[in-house]
């Protein structure tokens, strides 16, 4: 109840920062700063931008709508909503924090909850070739985040040394320049450290079998919103710290993240299990992200933003859907499951918003995000931007494949009992296909706050080059 | 006497407008609504054919025009949703709020009693919207976006019987295939936003016409467009969808997959003709695959025997014979095929299903002699038949002579022979199913057929009589009698109307072309219903090319095989690779290090995660000294 009171709270407060969010002015908004140590220059300094405002209202929403599904968690339920509401809070401060000491320190707090939330309320699974415990899942999840984090940590405090003023302000920060090689280094530290996170190929593999292992509100904060804070690792520290840095090697993060998206597109194919394939979409998802990054245009940026938020939805929905099917059923092997749209028709029904979602239809959010990528990449290099465009096509072949064998056809009479979502959890995952389709109807009250944060950025980086 | 009072051509939103509130409205009240919904679909498409005469007239009175808003912006773009309205959308606009129309009514008996019906009104309602979206587009972004939906509703209603394996899997096949061409056509949309930074089509095409776009880029972008047409209008190689498309009930196979959707490829070229026009070799091209599919398509439709295949692949030859047409410059003869096709092939499938609804049954060989049991079925369809052969005075016959003279004034002798071998066994393939299902013995076992009630034999009716009269829309004395004002001068004049087409009519070739129609007729008549010579001795003759044939030229064993063992294995390799090299190699060693080192961490300290916090800590110390050393 507490966290449902939490989470409704969450959400509201995030809604009034996005709709106050002033796109006109731009900037920071909403800001708050108090020094706290003054001898090393940490200070609390809050603040959001049109690039970390739609992340803070995809963390509301992805927050409100995991609460209301982990509704019947039983076991040490007071446990799991207090590590899972410190997991948001790191979220939140990740986004909000203007100070590099705070951003880590919350970074950190949303990464650790995670081996816990793992390890004690999600379910190892067996496969006829292999077998992943969840104590592999959780384990290999936090050792990869926290190897990330230790170039993300090395990388900063190289910063605060080399920029000398005795602040881990980031907007001070921003201001000073820093020597060629010195950016060259370090923004490789931060495009792996952060990207680990993000699902960089080839350092994905922690994603998909973390993803198997978690519980589902766990799946969907994880896939939805820390995958994200990866993403934004990048943009907001990596970018805007180091202007040469990002464009030394954005040729990199392009190759990557295209071989994110047709890598994860044909490993999803493969897959067997539900979760499996949601994983390896989100590695493929990402990698529009990551493609969107490193095409350093306005327009490809902001699509990788506005794709930040929609995958972050749109994956939030697929794993709750997924909990919902697997709760009933206790499977997730989509060779067992046939026709079962005729008894859980809402289900069903949602899936395939999600999925078409996925595979760019346009009226939903996912292609107006990716058109932007497209159009970016295809300024920058034709030849990724054909193979983005290929890896969506590919999204098309093993999202239907499984929408047609686990929900269509003749119902297999093993699962003549299945039931339908609840209302509660149907309520929850409404709340998701809405924001879907209205992103993809309307995506203007967007763009335009995604866009005042991206320009500035882009503008920086630019009158370097 | 124009008046400012009456709707005019800035209305023209509301038609697409209309129907897609009512999707809204169905999907969320149709369960408390009279008939599901159903009556606000249908009331929003038949508003919808209202609004056209008045755009029409409103059009004839003035000149084109574009009206956009704006959807979103981005840097420095700004994206619109827009709508032109000229000739060619106007007509096209007719085209499908009329036939939509008619299907829409027809479906209330077809699908009455589905457990669905509710639902089916609705994906019809956003398909109409989307299909009327795509006709008035003005960019090629709207275009795409409409171009996407239309696809999805074409999945969710060939998919609409999902209990059905078969059903799924058609509906997948579908949209997979028709995707492969997208790709294509999204990727020429965006060389062509690099290339101009628009979407904006009249932009876009005074730019290629004015030269600013290299040749080469103008032929890749062409074919590129061009490769969605082919998804969409099933052409070969990728018309192998169609076909199966015809799980779906069968007035969505007359809505979607005869007269309009699968037309949008047509369109979506005659559109684009600006482009196509001034690109090197992109008409051959067309012309080319056009002649490949309507012969593929004409003589695999000889040889199936389910009735709704026959029609289909009669409407994938009919489809490339609009594409050589198109190829061979013949704007206005593909689009007249165009909308003469939309009439008189949604007819055919309304009367097959209107079979289907009454027996039960699918496959040919199982009917007969049908007409004394539903004359009115028989009629129109026999009409639609005919006028698919293309004798005169009906529709075909001046859609199809309009295009054979502009294949025959374009192309080498051989391609125009071809032409003509088409139109010989187009006339002969529908013969067969008219002859088979209509005359003949009726079978005991389909005693108790009937005939239809009239909600499905009136909309049957009425496209009975479009398909007869709608070839007299090239004169302009047709005009008047629809209530057009006298600036409407004749299709071709309408359709160009910056430089006004005649009518071409060529007397000789009118008489050969009916001639080898009439043979074919009579062909069919003695094979099908005189049994003079026998279909099996046929067969036996030439079993190896039947054996082809009823294989479909093994071109879906060929599709499989490739799915199955380049795709499918491929993406098993990646998977494996990742799961063995990337993750047991790459990971595990690693991981099994750090694990161990965590492990042994964990002994000395508390077993919370306090160790980690312990790890970073160390980690970070040892780096601060050596980052100052270093610097």
């Amino acid at each position: 109840m507490v966290s449902a009171t939490a989470g409704s709270i969450c959400l509201l407060l995030s809604l009034y920062v996005f709709i106050n969010y002033r796109y006109t002015i731009g900037g920071y908004q909403f800001t708050d700063q108090y020094p706290w140590l003054k001898g090393l220059g940490v200070s609390w300094h809050v603040g959001v931008d049109g690039i970390s405002t739609p992340m803070v209202l995809l963390t509301g929403i992805v927050m409100f709508s995991g609460v209301f599904i982990s509704w019947n968690i039983n076991k040490r339920t007071k446990d799991f909503f207090i590590l899972l509401l410190t997991l948001v809070t790191g979220v939140y401060g990740v986004f909000v924090s203007l100070d590099l000491f705070f951003l880590f320190f919350f970074y950190e707090l949303a990464v650790l909850p995670m081996y816990l939330l793992i390890g004690v309320w999600g379910a190892s699974s067996t496969f006829p070739t292999f077998a992943r415990t969840k104590e592999y899942g959780a384990l290999k999840l936090t050792l990869y985040l926290v190897a990330g984090s230790v170039l993300v940590w090395v990388a900063l405090l190289a910063v605060y040394v080399q920029a000398g003023i005795n602040s881990f302000d980031i907007l001070e920060l921003q201001k000073l320049g820093y020597p060629q090689g010195f950016q060259y280094l370090f923004y490789l530290f931060f495009m792996i450290g952060f990207g680990i996170l993000a699902g960089l190929w080839p350092f994905h593999t922690w994603s998909p079998d973390g993803h198997v292992a978690a519980p589902t509100a766990v799946s969907m904060l994880h896939a939805g919103v820390l995958m994200k804070l990866g993403a934004y690792g990048i943009i907001r520290v990596g970018m805007g710290l180091f202007p040469e840095g990002a464009q030394t090697w954005a040729p990199a993060l392009l190759i990557l993240g295209t071989i994110n998206v047709v890598y994860g597109a044909i490993s999803a194919m493969a897959q067997r299990d539900l979760k499996y394939v949601i994983g390896y979409s989100s590695v493929s998802h990402m990698g529009y992200v990551l493609m969107g990054f490193a095409t350093l245009k306005v327009v490809g940026v902001n699509g990788a933003v506005l794709q930040m938020f929609s995958h972050g939805i749109m994956t939030a929905l697929f794993f709750a859907l997924v909990g919902v099917v697997y709760d009933r059923a206790h499977v997730r092997d989509i060779g067992i499951f046939e026709g079962i749209a005729k008894r859980m028709g809402t289900t069903a029904a949602f899936f395939t918003v999600a999925g078409l979602t996925s595979l760019g239809l346009p009226g939903l959010s996912g292609f107006v995000a990716e058109l932007l990528v497209f159009v970016g990449t295809f300024q920058t290099n034709v030849f990724f931007g054909i193979l983005g465009v290929i890896g969506a096509a590919l999204t098309a072949v093993y999202i239907l494949r499984l929408l047609s064998k686990v929900f269509f056809g003749p119902l297999s009479p093993r699962w003549e009992k299945l039931t339908d979502a609840t209302k509660l959890e149907t309520f929850a995952m409404g709340v998701l296909v809405a924001v879907l389709i209205f992103v993809g109807v309307y995506p203007m009250p967007f763009m335009r706050i995604i866009d005042s944060g991206v320009v500035p950025l882009i503008g920086r980086l630019l009158t370097v080059a | 006497m124009p008046s400012i009072n009456l709707p005019g051509m800035e209305w023209a939103w509301l038609i697409p407008g209309l129907s897609l509130l009512a999707f809204a409205i169905i999907v969320f009240l149709g369960k408390r609504l009279p008939g599901k919904g159903s009556y606000v679909a249908i009331t929003a498409i038949g508003l919808g054919f209202i609004l056209f005469w008045f755009v029409l007239k409103d059009l004839l009175y003035s000149r084109p025009a574009t009206f956009n808003v704006t959807w979103f912006d981005v840097s420095k773009y700004s994206l619109k949703w827009g709508m032109i309205i000229d000739p060619l959308s106007v007509l096209m606009l007719g085209v499908v709020t009329s036939v939509a129309f008619a299907i829409q009514v027809y479906s209330l008996g077809y699908m009455k009693g589905d457990p669905r019906f509710g639902w089916y009104f609705a994906v019809q309602a956003l398909f109409a919207a989307s299909m009327l979206g795509l006709v008035l587009a003005d960019n090629f972004l709207l275009l795409y976006i409409t171009w996407e939906l239309v696809g999805i509703c074409s999945y969710l209603l060939i998919g609409f019987w999902y209990e059905r394996r078969s059903a799924a899997e058609a509906a997948k096949k579908a949209f997979v295939t028709t995707r492969l061409g997208d790709v294509g056509l999204l990727i020429g949309i965006l060389i062509l936003f690099k290339q101009l930074g628009t979407f904006d089509m009249s932009t876009i095409f005074q730019a290629a016409q004015r030269g600013d776009i290299s040749a080469g880029i103008l032929t890749l972008v062409a074919i590129l467009i061009f490769l969605g047409a082919m998804g969409k209008s099933a052409q070969f190689p990728l018309h192998v969808w169609l076909p199966d498309a015809m799980e779906g009930p069968t007035p969505v196979s007359a809505l979607i997959h005869a007269a309009t959707m699968v037309a949008a490829g047509v369109y979506l070229v005659a559109r684009s003709f600006p482009l196509f026009e001034v690109a090197p070799y992109a008409l051959d091209v067309v012309a080319i695959i056009g002649l490949l599919t309507t012969l593929i398509g004409s003589t695999l439709a000889l040889v199936m025997t389910d009735l709704k295949r026959i029609i289909a692949y009669s409407t994938i030859s009919k489809l490339g014979f609009m594409m050589l047409a198109l190829g061979s410059g013949g704007y206005a003869a593909a689009m007249l095929y165009l909308m003469t096709h939309a009439f008189f092939k949604a007819l055919l499938f309304l009367g097959a299903g209107s079979v289907i609804h009454s027996t039960g049954k699918q496959d040919i060989r199982e009917m007969g002699g049908l007409w004394r049991k539903m004359p009115v079925t028989a009629v129109t369809f026999i009409v639609a038949a005919i006028a698919l052969a293309g004798l005169p005075p009906l529709s075909g016959f001046f859609s199809k002579d309009e295009a054979l003279i502009a294949i025959r004034d374009a192309q080498s002798p051989v391609v125009y022979l071809l032409a003509l071998v088409a139109v010989f066994l187009s006339a002969l393939y529908v013969a067969r199913p008219a002859f088979v299902v209509f005359f003949g013995r009726l079978k005991p076992e389909n005693a108790h057929a009937h005939e239809s009630p009239p909600v499905m034999t009136v909309p049957m009716m009425a496209l009975a009589f479009m398909s007869i009269i709608s070839g007299f829309f090239v004169f302009n004395w047709v005009g008047p009698l629809f209530g057009l004002p006298a600036q409407f001068k004749g299709f071709g004049a309408f359709l160009f109307l910056e430089h006004p087409e005649a009518f071409h009519f060529d007397v000789m070739l009118a008489v050969y072309s009916t001639l080898i129609a009439i043979a074919a007729l009579g062909l069919g008549w003695t094979i099908y219903h005189k049994g003079l010579i026998s279909p099996a001795s046929i067969m036996e003759r030439f079993a190896g090319v039947h054996r082809v044939l009823v294989n479909k030229f093994y071109m879906d064993d060929f599709y499989q095989a490739i799915i199955n063992r380049v795709v499918l294995a491929f993406s098993n390799l990646v998977a494996l690779f990742d799961r063995r090299v990337v993750n047991d190699t790459g990971v595990n060693g690693t991981a099994n290090l750090t694990a161990f080192a965590g492990y042994r961490l964990r002994y000395h300290e508390t077993g919370k995660f306090y160790d980690y916090a312990l790890a970073i800590a160390l980690g970070t110390t040892l780096i601060v000294i050596v980052a100052f050393l270093v610097t």
